[in-house]
């Protein structure tokens, strides 16, 4: 078996209410402990990678922190190494997003709640901050008008650059109520400055890029695991990786199978090499 | 207006006269044609009294939502505008309110993301909105949602939060539940020249989240036209003429509606992005190429001092 990334893992485990998927720990450490390096990827921003490895803890995942990779730590790591960027950032996002900058020398301004005062000509005429060279959006549930107003005064701005954590559109909740994802804040974003992102998470391979270069990473020696095939069986595609779908998440053999016989170029990279109903199901073969 | 695809045509003083012979209906956008803010631009006032003294049907058709037709009477008047009376103004909030009273006619509540402006039209016309009083700790995972909501009304709204976007987002599940909007702008330009992020923006983070596609009421969908048209018991298109500012919403808006359109140059768009939409290769963006292009509405003028009339 080839080395596993568990964004599977990381989606069902990270994102949601506290209960790993059956079977998953035991898969994980199992093959941890026979030689595969194992690295969680998470288009998710509102945690640091601490606060995921004592989340995979108490569901009985052996994780470090260097094996995790989230968006708020990779946006933080693509400022700093591809953007190189000098100055601060406008930051519309959590405190995780605001610690992960912090611990790579990028001072923010923005983090919290930013109600509208004063009249309309107050709005537009908000005192922007001279050292703000770039906006970043992540989850933000302190999202307001007068956010979006701010960060669409700092990227009329000649040379501010715009980065999105990821375009997931909607995390679901039980009790039929749905909360929009970061890709909603985003598009507001984009819409009223006019300028498209460039966004960090997958499918965009600059988070495979991150593990690549930290630890050595051979991409045909690969398997991306995942449940999504926009976000993750597209990162897979994107960088070259075997790509192993999940069925215990998002999308479904139909969804796939409608990709296949699309006959568009672009979809095939939604085309996983292989399925599984659950990733309980490498447990006979980690075993035997 | 027939014939080779020309657009973009400078027109003076007897050829404005030669237009307005033409025109009985002349519709108006406000902000950037007549005014920019609490200000008239020059000349703008004057045109507009010649106009109604010369029996033209003079309307305003404003996408901007943020206050109500009453406001706008006063508005009119303070800048000069002395004979605007409230029958010639549509507002996209007053048409959005009309749409839900006499299109949908909405049994059931409507949740709006908007200022007073928007929910005062609303109220006027009988039209029943969820409160909107939150808990400054709601969050979405423990707040309470309206019963019975049937449509979700998106305008400007500077109170915007994310649990609202949230609240709009659940109530958009039912597929029954209408997806409103009064206008797309995707920002509002301030007589400052500054620019502050419009409806659209909202409207792009629901269109996102719902995965559903709004109906928009304000320019440049035809709505507003059928209002117009409505309350002055028919109007021939071939009789109007719309003068506007901003191609993408005031051009196209006339196109869709079969009107003559004349672009303004003293608001958002340039003379420059009128030729390009001309010289593109896409058919589609010839709708928002104007047939005929002033400086200022100011350029009017001329055109009623050459009739001997008095231009005041």
């Amino acid at each position: 078996m080839t080395a596993l990334r568990a964004a599977a893992l990381a989606k069902q485990v990270l994102d949601s209410v506290d209960s790993a998927v059956p079977g998953a720990p035991q898969v994980i450490n199992l093959l941890k402990e026979n030689g595969k390096k194992v690295f969680f990827v998470t288009n998710n921003s509102t945690k640091t990678r601490k606060m995921y490895v004592d989340k995979l803890s108490v569901l009985g995942f052996n994780a470090k922190e260097d094996e995790v990779f989230g968006t708020a730590y990779c946006s933080a790591m693509y400022l700093k190494t591809v953007c190189k960027l000098e100055g601060k950032v406008y930051l519309i996002g959590s405190n995780a997003m605001r610690e992960e900058m912090e611990a790579v020398g990028l001072q923010q301004t923005g983090v919290g709640p930013d109600h509208v005062l004063g009249k309309q000509t107050d709005w537009a005429n908000v005192p922007l901050d001279p050292e703000v060279k770039a906006v970043v959006v992540g989850f933000d549930e302190h999202f307001s008008y007068m956010k979006l107003n701010r960060a669409m005064q700092y990227l009329t701005q000649p040379g501010c650059l715009f980065v999105g954590t990821n375009r997931d559109t909607r995390l679901p909740l039980e009790g039929g109520k749905a909360v929009p994802g970061t890709g909603c804040l985003l598009q507001a974003v984009e819409t009223a400055a006019q300028r498209q992102a460039q966004t960090v998470g997958k499918p965009n391979h600059f988070m495979f890029d991150c593990v690549a270069s930290q630890f050595g990473v051979d991409p045909d020696r690969c398997l991306m695991v995942g449940d999504r095939l926009d976000t993750d069986i597209m990162l897979g595609s994107n960088c070259g990786l075997k790509t192993l779908l999940t069925l215990t998440g998002v999308s479904t053999v139909a969804d796939a199978e409608a990709h296949q016989k699309s006959g568009c170029a672009e979809r095939q990279g939604m085309v996983p090499d292989y399925y599984v109903e659950s990733i309980a199901e490498l447990l006979p073969a980690l075993q035997g | 207006m027939a014939g080779a695809f020309k657009g973009c045509q400078k027109i003076r003083g007897p050829q404005i006269r030669n237009l307005l012979d033409a025109k009985d209906f002349i519709l108006l956008d406000c902000d950037g044609v007549i005014w920019h803010g609490e200000k008239a631009i020059t000349g703008a006032a004057k045109v507009v009294n010649s106009l109604i003294r010369h029996g033209k049907n003079v309307v305003f058709v404003t996408n901007n939502c943020t206050r109500p037709r009453e406001n706008y009477v006063h508005k009119f008047c303070r800048l000069g505008f002395t004979d605007v009376i409230l029958e010639q103004i549509f507002s996209s909030s007053y048409c959005s309110a009309l749409y839900l009273r006499d299109v949908v006619k909405i049994r059931g509540q409507v949740f709006v993301m908007g200022c007073d402006g928007l929910r005062r039209e609303l109220d006027e016309a009988g039209i029943p909105c969820v409160e909107e009083a939150d808990d400054p700790d709601a969050t979405i995972y423990d707040c309470a949602l309206a019963p019975d909501v049937k449509a979700v009304l998106v305008g400007h709204d500077d109170k915007m939060t994310f649990l609202k976007l949230a609240k709009a987002s659940c109530y958009l599940r039912d597929p029954d539940c209408l997806f409103l909007a009064t206008d797309n702008d995707p920002w509002h330009p301030l007589s400052s020249g500054r620019i502050l992020p419009g409806s659209g923006s909202l409207i792009a983070a629901l269109e996102v989240s719902s995965g559903r596609k709004a109906t928009v009421i304000g320019k440049p969908s035809r709505f507003m036209f059928e209002c117009i048209s409505s309350q002055f018991s028919g109007v021939d298109p071939a009789q109007c003429l719309m003068i506007g500012d901003r191609l993408e919403t005031d051009m196209l808006f006339g196109s869709n509606c079969g009107l003559d359109t004349m672009l303004t140059l003293t608001g958002v768009s340039q003379i420059e992005k009128a030729q390009e939409y001309r010289n593109s290769e896409l058919t589609t963006n010839h709708s928002l190429v104007p047939d005929y292009v002033v400086d200022t509405i100011a350029d009017f003028l001329p055109a009623f001092e050459e009739l001997g009339e008095p231009s005041n």
